[in-house]
């Protein structure tokens, strides 16, 4: 038997062609077919059309008969999934017959039973566009829907979304075609597709449906697609998407993932009643570490937590004031907590020759470098070996030495970088830092202040240590001193919206006599603080101090940190930024599409969204004069935009290349920046590639980017071919000062707590973003625009912004008293198991290692035993372990 | 406080560089080009160029509106990318000056250029190279060679008087292995097969399906089969089956005996199954297609001659890249033999060829078919009764029928007729199953 060469093509499932093509070569064809038939074939096929001829007989009970065999006939033919069944092949000669007929026929049963075996036929026949299979499902007796088949219900699912569209347009009633995505939903959900239960639904609009089909078997996938799809919806849909998986969360009481939406929605009344409708204390501490993590600041109240002595309990937690010790037992766990000098991090030894040679360049900007590198690689373990070795000596002895190694300003980091290796350890930290206070040397008093404000960042305090220190110091005389205290408070209550904080700094704004630098950092602070906030007030403030400045100022780099302090009020926020945005446009040309690029990037980050992307990537097209500046912006918008996810990130970086391509020097300038924000402590093989590719660049600023992009993107993973990178870099460029401190740099980030920190502003599992983590780096990054006068100039202390996003990337477990525990996991890299079938490996390649352990970008981890259960799904950070009932030991 | 000093140090941090980027438009000035990431080491074939060039890969496979969504955020941003590219070439159109550049380059190159082999990098810009005949030269470099491509072994461009490189030579395929490839696909489709229908089936869900429609093994929760070998009495069909798989597909269809993969020296049989895999996989979807296994595929056994140990080795190599250490994506491999008992039960074991589909000499239905088959385009006298060579006991395959259709054309031809007789048949039966038979006649002892 000759296979029909329509059915041979591979699937037999999709709708066949325009059903004249089969009408009109048919009757040829069958002629000739008829002699290729094998015998059963033959037979099914004459019984078939006697089937048909009877169908059209007078008598009913004949009729019925017929129709009653068609029917078995077409449900027991088991087709291969290579073509169409037999049965239905044969009746599709006579499906214009059986057409005709129906039209004729009287109502009865009978019509509607013909009309069922109509709406399978259709399945093969109808032409495109039209629904004859729905159209005749509707008609029919309305039996069950899957007995027809798998292939049937996909296809009507198919018609109804077009028919939905069609009628939405001519605003006809859709209640029958509702009642049947009822019973296809019912279907899907039942047979474990959900993907084409959501989808129809989508389709439809209606997705509140899905939360009476949800049961315990099948919400987590259907969630899982809920969320994934969510990242690519175009808005006000997505947000509708996540709605459902959140009240589906709530309904199977999956709460951490219900708050992992809340948080992502950022709706705090969402987080409430996460906390109010779990009645499980452990769930709610689990919760508090969520929050923690996120670094939102929550306050619990009775109804979420009756006993006071709980809360408290867990308002700690929220506060992070645990964050500390639980990094202190990881680094006690691996067995980093030896001090590390910058020496140890150069490994200079590993060079041949020259590089030791290193002694032209001037020892202050060495020594800054060491400073830095120092504080970052020691951050948070509260012991290193320049800052706090000499407590046995002289009082202040030997810190005092290294303090006073550094020169005028670079004191001020000197003295800061206490505050980073002190890091979250607030009491130990403000006792440490205390001895600077009574320095007579301005810039210690500054690096002191803001010493405080990084000890205290993301940690929250009842007390509020860092506010009563700080506050006297912001109306200082000395500009140095007012900077620390601002920029201290700014890092102390990021994201924090603290009032105190706002009357404190907004006067400074309008005050006409403050320098340019105070203004700078007091903007920056205030979108710290208020960070996607969209705060009225703090925004006028900012807005009238930028229409304040006289055109020599408009032209400084500082001056670029004012629209930046704004853009932050809006991280995230998309539309909300289009009433600032208007009053932007009337500001002084200089800085009118500076501002408008940072603004519509901050307010687009982490959003994905297209359209902004093409917008900057247009405005990257133009080739101007060299005084413009607001293409680098433009470019840092377009990888904040797509940072949002995985295939945004792949995208972004191929448009990167082209930019680099194309671009002036001033969008040159901002690639590696960009590079290095879509890649963040993430090192990939050919980010990195073109990084070191770059860092080669003729042009010192495009290279120096392009070095301080590297520590970026390999930040806290101790990547040794980065580190390698690096080494060869700083032979390479021993001459040159300003690209060796930034190589010096680069190498304390890769090295960033000794390998224990992550700089990614994205967390759990990478679906949330914390807000402050991502103004920490983006404020780095517009400093870096500039970096001769910032950076390499005397504010080299805005690379402490980094401590923002600054987080361990751990798993600890912690048993039912929030002690820690030791259980052994698995970790490996994630599986994107969105829409598979069964229950697939989430991880591959993992090895077994106890907790706590560390987990790399694009990690996972699950447990590798049955004896207890986390009490959150996502095992990141802090995680609860619950013992588990039915847990038996092995004998 | 530093004022001043800060902004001189600045001024002088930046000038050198604007210096640079300035001099950069009034003159070409030379400049040391950058140092490769790595030199001289052998680079996996996934970076390069074509790596960034390759699209992200969009999970799920399933068909839904996540990759619907997906897919389509890819497509926005590619016309992002192609709107802005147009943009900048509308801009600032580069042909003139490349082309004043590639002239130049031109130039430098010379002609004519000798082809050499790279064998060793030295530093950045110096090389070992040498050419088919003579010794090896050291060599410089010239700057416009992308550095990051060569590698040792790969054939290089050299100037014909100082031999230094000037370009390189990228077609790394072997040309025995291009020549596998199947152009122009075969006329045979599945409508020429007669019969055979379970194997049709097998073969498609076996090699086809998976390349069109992977969701659908997804979804089910397996792994689609990685090959199947066709194994029957000569003339079966089963190199027909694999050409019908060729005309229907829009994979890439490579096509080799196993012959072929015997050469000459030592090495260069497994050599040519690595790099015919190699293909495969740089081509995929794809479909190999190794006709005459046994060539090969023989039970290994102590051998005595070289030339038997390296046909073994060409086998395990064939055995490496079927089921290895190396996973092959979108590869399918079709294997055909008629000696499977002979084969060695590692390459048949399941992981390697998981299907394995039996050729039968055709049954009474099927012989008819393919009798309808041949004689479709002959002019038949009416006599003629092809139900009688359908019905008769003989054991005949496909090619023996097609075989006894052509021969009774000859006969009518012979004899200028211009329609096929009976008796023509009856003959042309005889004829073929005596030679089948080596020199029996048919029925002599029967």
């Amino acid at each position: 038997m000759a296979p029909d060469p329509n059915s041979a093509s591979g699937s037999g499932t999709k709708p066949e062609p325009p059903a004249k093509a089969p009408a009109k070569d048919s009757k040829k064809k069958d002629e000739k077919k008829d002699e290729d038939l094998s015998e059963e074939d033959l037979a099914l096929k004459q019984q078939l059309e006697l089937y048909v001829e009877r169908v059209q007989d007078s008598d009913p009970g004949l009729q019925k008969v017929a129709l009653e065999s068609m029917r078995q006939e077409i449900r027991t033919s088991t087709s291969s999934m290579t073509s169409v069944p037999k049965p239905l092949k044969f009746l599709r000669p006579h499906y214009g017959t059986l057409k005709a007929y129906y039209d004729i026929m009287t109502e009865s049963d009978l019509k509607k039973l013909l009309a069922d075996i109509l709406s399978v036929l259709a399945l093969t026949m109808s032409a495109e566009g039209e629904q004859d299979s729905l159209k005749y499902r509707l008609l029919g007796s309305e039996g069950d829907i899957g007995s027809w088949g798998h292939e049937y219900v996909r296809n009507l699912a198919g018609e109804i979304s077009q028919e939905y569209t069609k009628r939405q347009s001519k605003e006809a009633p859709i209640d029958d075609l509702m009642k049947l995505v009822h019973q296809i939903v019912a279907f899907h959900m039942k047979h474990n597709a959900e993907p084409e239960a959501v989808d129809l639904l989508m389709e439809v609009e209606d997705l509140d449906l899905l939360v009476e089909h949800v049961d315990k078997t099948n919400f987590r996938r259907t969630c899982l697609y809920l969320t994934s799809s969510a990242r690519y919806l175009p808005g006000p849909d997505d947000m509708l998407v996540l709605d459902i998986a959140y009240m589906i969360y709530i309904k199977s009481k999956e709460f951490p993932r219900a708050l992992q939406i809340a948080l992502f929605l950022d709706n705090l009344q969402y987080v409430k009643q996460v906390f109010t409708s779990c009645d499980d204390l452990l769930g709610k501490k689990q919760f508090s570490y969520m929050l923690a993590r996120h670094g939102t600041t929550f306050e619990l109240d009775e109804e979420m937590c009756a006993d006071d002595e709980e809360r408290e309990a867990m308002q700690e937690i929220i506060n992070n004031t645990k964050l500390s010790e639980g990094y202190l037992t990881l680094a006690r766990d691996i067995e980093v907590m030896e001090p590390k000098s910058p020496e140890d991090i150069y490994k200079a030894h590993l060079l041949d020759g020259r590089a030791s040679a290193g002694a032209s360049v001037d020892s202050a900007r060495q020594n800054l470098a060491a400073t830095f590198v120092n504080a970052f690689v020691n951050a948070g373990f509260g012991q290193d070996k320049l800052m706090t070795v000499p407590s046995e000596s002289s009082s202040g002895g030997s810190s005092g030495n290294w303090l006073f190694k550094n020169k005028e300003h670079g004191k001020a980091s000197a003295a800061a970088s206490l505050g980073m290796i002190l890091l979250w350890d607030v009491d130990s930290g403000l006792a440490q830092i205390d001895k600077y206070f009574h320095s007579n040397d301005n810039h210690v008093i500054a690096g002191a202040l803001l010493g405080v404000g990084i000890v205290n960042c993301s940690i929250k305090n009842d007390c509020d240590p860092a506010l009563a220190l700080l506050a006297d110091y912001v109306d200082k005389e000395d500009s140095s001193i007012r900077i620390g205290a601002i920029m201290g408070l700014g890092l102390a209550y990021a994201g924090s919206q603290n009032e105190q904080i706002r009357s404190k700094l907004t006067p400074i704004l309008g005050d006409a006599k403050a320098p340019l630098d105070v203004i700078a950092f007091t903007a920056i602070s205030l979108g710290l603080v208020y960070v996607g906030s969209c705060n009225e007030e703090v925004a006028q403030a900012i807005i009238f101090a930028l229409m304040d400045r006289s055109e020599a100022e408009l032209g400084e780099s500082l001056t670029k940190l004012l629209p930046l302090g704004l853009g932050l009020l809006y991280l995230g926020k998309q539309e909300s930024v289009e009433a600032t945005a208007e009053v932007s446009k009337t500001f002084n040309e200089k800085i009118r599409k500076y501002c408008d690029m940072t603004l519509l990037s901050c307010a687009y980050a982490g959003t994905g969204n297209v359209l902004k992307v093409q917008h900057f990537l247009g405005e990257c097209a133009h080739h101007l004069e060299k005084s413009e500046t607001y293409q680098g912006p433009a470019v840092l918008g377009i990888a904040m935009v797509a940072m949002a996810e995985e295939l945004g990130v792949e995208m972004a970086l191929r448009s990167l290349e082209h930019l680099l391509q194309y671009g002036e020097q001033n969008i040159r300038r901002a690639v590696p920046l960009a590079l290095g924000l879509l890649c963040i402590s993430n090192p990939k093989v050919n980010v990195m590639d073109t990084l070191s590719r770059l860092s080669h660049d003729a042009d010192t600023d495009v290279a120096m980017a392009a070095v301080i992009s590297l520590g970026l993107i390999g930040a806290g993973t101790n990547n040794a071919r980065i580190a390698g990178m690096l080494r060869n870099l700083s032979s390479y460029y021993y001459k040159e000062a300003s690209l060796l401190f930034c190589v010096r740099i680069a190498q304390g980030l890769v090295h960033m707590g000794k390998g224990l920190l992550t700089l990614a502003p994205y967390h759990s599992e990478r679906f949330l973003l914390s807000p402050t983590a991502l103004a920490g780096i983006v404020t780095l990054l517009h400093t870096c625009l500039d970096m001769k006068n910032i950076i390499l100039g005397k504010y080299h202390y805005v690379l402490y912004f980094l401590v923002l996003a600054m987080q361990p990337r751990m798993l600890l477990t912690v048993d039912e008293n929030l002690k820690p525990l030791s259980v052994p996991v698995r970790v490996g890299q994630a599986v994107d198991v969105v829409g598979q079938a069964g229950r697939p490996k989430t991880i591959t390649g993992f090895q077994t290692h106890s907790t706590p352990v560390l987990l790399a970008a694009g990690d996972r981890a699950e447990l590798a035993t049955e004896k207890y259960i986390p009490v959150s799904p996502i095992l990141e950070g802090f995680v609860i372990l619950k013992e588990n009932p039915d847990y038996r030991e092995d004998v | 406080m530093g004022q001043g000093t800060p902004g001189g140090l600045n001024r002088q941090g930046g000038s050198p560089g604007d210096r640079k980027s300035d001099g950069d438009k009034k003159e070409k000035k030379f400049e040391p080009a950058a140092p490769p990431a790595r030199v001289g080491r052998k680079q996996r074939k996934q970076k390069g160029p074509e790596a960034a060039a390759r699209l992200p890969t969009v999970t799920p496979l399933t068909k839904c509106k996540l990759r619907l969504l997906k897919l389509e955020r890819i497509k926005d941003y590619l016309l992002m990318e192609e709107e802005f590219v147009a943009n900048q070439e509308r801009l600032k159109p580069q042909e003139e000056k490349t082309e004043e550049d590639r002239s130049k380059v031109d130039d430098l190159r010379g002609s004519p250029m000798s082809v050499g082999n790279l064998e060793e990098l030295i530093d950045e810009n110096h090389a070992i190279v040498s050419s088919s005949v003579g010794p090896e030269y050291y060599v410089g470099i010239l700057s416009f060679v992308d550095k990051d491509q060569l590698e040792p072994g790969c054939a290089i461009l050299m100037h014909n008087k100082v031999l230094s490189v000037v370009g390189l030579l990228q077609d790394e395929v072997d040309p025995m292995v291009s020549v596998m490839k199947v152009e122009k696909a075969p006329l045979e489709s599945y409508a020429d097969i007669g019969g055979l229908d379970a194997q049709i089936q097998e073969i498609k869900e076996a090699v086809e399906l998976p390349l069109t429609h992977p969701e659908l093994y997804e979804d089910i929760g397996i792994k689609p089969p990685k090959g199947v070998i066709l194994y029957g009495e000569p003339g079966t069909g089963k190199t027909l089956l694999a050409k019908a798989v060729a005309n229907s597909t829009s994979a890439t269809f490579l096509r080799v005996v196993g012959s072929e993969l015997i050469q000459k020296y030592l090495g260069d049989g497994p050599k040519l199954v690595r790099e015919l895999f190699r293909v495969a996989d740089d081509l995929s979807p794809s479909i190999v297609f190794i006709d005459e296994i046994d060539a090969v595929g023989t039970k290994r056994y102590d051998a005595h001659s070289g030339g038997e140990r390296e046909i073994q080795r060409t086998m395990l190599e064939l055995l490496n890249q079927l089921d290895g250490f190396d996973s092959r994506g979108d590869v399918k491999v079709i294997l055909a033999t008629n000696k499977i008992e002979s084969l060695d039960p590692a390459l048949l074991r399941p992981g390697r060829i998981d299907r394995k589909i039996e050729f039968p000499l055709p049954d009474i239905k099927t012989r008819r078919r393919i009798f309808q088959i041949h004689t479709s385009r002959m002019t038949l006298a009416e006599d003629v009764n092809l139900e009688e060579f359908v019905m008769t006991k003989d054991e005949f395959s496909g090619a023996d029928i097609k075989a006894i259709c052509t021969e009774a054309g000859l006969l009518a031809l012979r004899e200028r007729r211009m329609k096929v007789t009976h008796p023509d048949f009856k003959k042309a039966k005889d004829k073929v199953m005596f030679k089948k038979k080596e020199g029996v006649p048919e029925g002599l002892y029967m």
